[in-house]
């Protein structure tokens, strides 16, 4: 029981705040006029392999951003860290299109691999210079998208293409597909043992006790021989590192190019902080609330199809949720606990 | 003592108090009348502080009920409680170092002038309520320069400015010196002159004595008596508080072994320009108690972190057996053989929200035995940490509790039992029994005791006279970040030690 617990976390609150954010977005579909039984009931229509889909890289950058906060760290960087990913998987992918299986795993190591040094220099800056992760992990964001779109629009672009994306990667290389249209990819099963080995690995193993105890108390695991700079380091690094994964996974699995702003205008990276924030950090948490933002997300694409209540209304709900769990928590859960090293 | 008029300020009666399975107050009665100072003293663990958090609003009571000026109340939270005109000072205080005095005294019922703070105003009240009560603040002063003693004054002042008609007080002295300690006495005398109830909490028997009108006594969530104090005595009180008397613990003439820690012109930055630690050379040697004492603030703590790794010295050297340990991490420096009890308990010995057997694991998790292969072996990492509570008698739910659900003698123990554990060749010990009850000082006192008669090598620094009285073998005394005297344990008394820490050695 506690060992779920442990997993899951309380789930009292975000429920909570859940149902507290369906009465005031009915409220907001009420005011517009719609009736909002018939919304809601339009987004239970929502398709479930299109949840799914949405869901792998949700839950992905869920648990990357999981990972910083349960040490106490911030990493506000995941786009960044998604997009040199994706870039560095398909410029892989597309550098050997005859390797078959080999191509998908170098690929995606690779994506691991940038995502995570990128994330890991935002360490470096802190413990060397005292540069707070905040804002390093942050700013890193922009460099990081902006290259990958100069890339995307020049060195590497399709010039049979008229838009800033890719050649498209050989069938090969492309992660496997199933089910209606495709829309499952073996991605979406790499994600979930992601986050199954992460949640063992913090709950079970030795380096998840002392990335625990650090998160929770900071100096106390420092006087207890945690090496804070090693520990950060590689936290931030795994951190990035599946990161960049969910990047390949969305660029061998679903685009199969990359396409400029494919991954930044869905804002995985962000809902994936949310996510991380409702579920205080918990892996298995991050895996529940990331299918349920992914079911608010395509049910919206239904509920606009169905009635005349627009989309944008899964996005508020998303952002009431949240404040609801803010109200009651003030952020306790994964923010508060992160304190400057002394 | 002054004459009490016989009405009760406040009135607790059958409050109980149960946490999970832990009942904390047991059917608790208390009653403190207008103008008198109360003593509420027992055990950690005892409940007292649960108590006056059911006072306080903090808890809610599972059953009882309270009455404040003859009406029953009920609180939902310390507003309600302040409203009803209670005060209470935390033993961490609750103040914005980054607010004057004048700002943190009237923060929540600040005067306005067109809607702003008028701080002027604000001043001159707190100046006024400083003055009438003899607590002298400076009330333009940043509270985070202030020291700890006048800290404590602005907390007091913060509840008199919301007009407390009782002011409950938990182990105010457990921070003071013993100049500001007489101080803070003078002013809850006159306190209680102007009609205040005042509850003190405290573990120290002969301040309880010296100060309080009556006296109650808890034991394991039980009121075991309430005396009036002048009738009573040392003898009668602790023999309510612990169920028997406490005696010291008997030293057996012994030889020190081979030198263990040296230290050589060690000097470590302060906060300011002047070094926190100024040339500092000592010696432990393996069976050996080292004793420091020293007003708090003359570079102890600057010592002890840049022993255990937690802040780097300018110069000097630190040699632990055959390693200098300067240039090492904390790891290495554990691994070399050292274990540390440090003073900020809940800051720097233990993650609270964490559990008991996840804190006692801390520096243990790289044994193989606890974590095969990288993965941790929980069955064998709880029955540790249950070995350890047993031998060490901590109180608690179970090992899978949260050490914050402990209370604060519980908590030392488990600090102190884990860095025991370590068997290391030196432990370092800060304030090992500060805010901890008489039985638990014993349990630890006998503990380093059995350690060092084991060979290990202890740096004791307190700043309990008495503890390094009953315990060290040698005491040196630290002012100004030096070394400024050393006493053998025939030779030591607490007179020439106060001397000496004073400088007038």
């Amino acid at each position: 029981m506690s060992a779920l617990r442990e997993l899951l976390g309380d789930l009292r609150g975000p429920l909570l705040a859940v149902g507290a954010a369906v009465l005031v977005g009915g409220a907001f579909v009420l005011a517009t006029g719609h009736n909002p039984l018939l919304a809601y009931g339009a987004m239970l229509t929502g398709d479930l392999f299109a949840t799914l889909s949405r869901a792998a890289p949700i839950v992905g950058m869920g648990v990357a951003t999981a990972i910083a906060f349960r040490a106490g760290f911030f990493n506000l960087g995941g786009e960044g860290q998604l997009v040199l990913g994706g870039l560095a998987a398909a410029t892989v992918a597309l550098a050997l299109p005859e390797g078959g299986l080999f191509t998908v795993v170098l690929s995606i190591g690779a994506a691991a691999v940038v995502g995570g040094l990128w994330a890991a220099s935002a360490a470096f800056f802190e413990f060397r210079f005292r540069v707070p992760l905040l804002v390093s992990t942050l700013l890193l964001n922009y460099p990081a998208r902006l290259l990958a779109s100069y890339l995307v629009n020049h060195q590497l672009r399709d010039v049979d293409s008229g838009l800033p994306q890719t050649e498209r990667i050989a069938d090969g290389v492309q992660l496997a597909r199933w089910g209606g249209s495709g829309r499952l990819h073996a991605g979406i099963l790499l994600v979930l043992i992601v986050v199954l080995v992460v949640a063992f690995a913090i709950a079970r193993t030795r380096a998840g006790y002392r990335l625990r105890m650090t998160g929770l108390n900071r100096r106390f695991a420092q006087a207890g021989g945690v090496d804070l700079r090693r520990l950060g380091t590689s936290v931030m690094f795994t951190s990035g590192a599946v990161a960049g994964l969910v990047g390949a996974v969305q660029v061998l699995g679903v685009h199969h190019r990359f396409i400029d702003n494919s991954l930044t205008q869905p804002l995985w990276a962000w809902t994936g902080l949310m996510v991380a924030l409702l579920s205080g950090s918990r892996p298995l948490g991050v895996l529940l609330a990331g299918l349920f933002f992914a079911a608010v997300q395509t049910g919206g694409f239904a509920m606009e199809r169905v009635t005349e209540v627009p989309r944008e209304l899964s996005r508020v709900l998303q952002a009431l949720i949240i404040l609801f769990v803010a109200a009651k928590d003030r952020f306790r859960l994964a923010l508060a606990r992160t304190r400057r090293a002394d | 003592m002054s004459q009490h008029p016989p009405t009760a300020a406040f009135e607790l009666q059958g409050i109980t108090k149960r946490f999970g399975e832990v009942v904390a107050n047991d059917a608790v009665d208390l009653s403190v009348d207008a103008g008198e100072i109360h003593g509420l003293i027992g055990e950690n663990g005892a409940g007292k502080t649960t108590l006056m958090g059911v006072l306080y609003g903090i808890h809610r009571p599972d059953a009882g009920e309270i009455r404040v000026a003859g009406r029953r109340r009920r609180f939902d939270s310390p507003l309600d409680a302040i409203h009803a005109g209670l005060g209470m000072v935390h033993q961490h205080f609750m103040l914005f170092d980054s607010l004057t005095v004048a700002e943190n005294v009237v923060f929540g019922a600040e005067p306005e002038r067109y809607g702003l703070v008028d701080r002027a105003v604000a001043a001159k009240r707190v100046a006024e309520l400083a003055e009438r009560y003899g607590l002298e603040v400076e009330t333009g002063a940043l509270v985070g320069g202030l020291p700890v003693g006048v800290q404590q004054r602005v907390e007091i002042l913060k509840a008199l400015y919301r007009q407390a008609a009782v002011l409950v007080l938990d182990e105010p002295t457990a921070v003071l010196t013993p100049g500001e300690q007489e101080g803070l006495f003078r002013v809850l005398r006159s306190l209680a002159a102007e009609g205040t109830a005042i509850v003190f909490i405290s573990h120290k028997l002969p301040e309880v004595l010296t100060l309080c009108d009556r006296t109650t006594v808890l034991r394991q969530g039980r009121v075991t008596g309430t005396v009036v104090t002048a009738q009573s005595s040392a003898e009668e009180l602790s023999r309510l508080m612990v169920g028997r008397t406490v005696s010291a613990p008997k030293i057996e003439p012994h030889e020190p072994g081979e030198t263990v820690l040296k230290i050589e012109s060690l000097v470590v930055s302060g906060r300011g320009p002047d070094p926190a630690v100024d040339r500092v050379d000592l010696a432990v040697k393996a069976r050996e108690i080292v004793g420091i004492a020293g007003v708090a603030g003359n570079g102890q703590s600057e010592l002890a972190a840049a022993i255990a790794g937690l802040e780097r010295p300018r110069s000097g050297r630190i040699r632990l057996g055959s390693a200098e340990l300067t240039s090492l991490s904390v790891r290495e420096r554990r691994a070399a053989g050292l274990a540390c009890v440090p003073e900020d308990r809940d800051g720097t010995g233990l993650a609270t929200a964490a559990s008991v057997a996840e804190n006692a694991l801390m520096g243990f998790e790289g044994r193989p035995e606890l974590a095969p292969r990288g993965v941790l072996d929980s069955a064998a990492i709880d029955r540790r940490a249950g070995d350890l509570v047993d031998q060490l008698r901590i109180r608690t739910a179970g090992v899978r509790a949260a050490a914050a659900d402990l209370s604060g003698g519980n908590r030392q123990k488990l600090v102190v039992g884990r860095e025991l554990a370590h068997d290391a060749r030196l432990l370092l010990v800060e304030q090992p029994t500060r805010g901890v009850d008489l039985a638990a000082i014993e349990l630890i006192h006998r503990a380093l005791l059995d350690y060092s008669s084991g060979g290990g090598a202890v740096l004791l620094i307190s700043a309990e006279l008495g503890e390094l009285l009953t315990l060290a073998d040698r005491i040196l005394v630290m002012l100004g970040g030096r070394i400024v005297g050393e006493l053998a344990r025939e030779s030591a008394t607490e007179e020439r030690l106060g001397l000496l820490m004073a400088g007038g050695g």
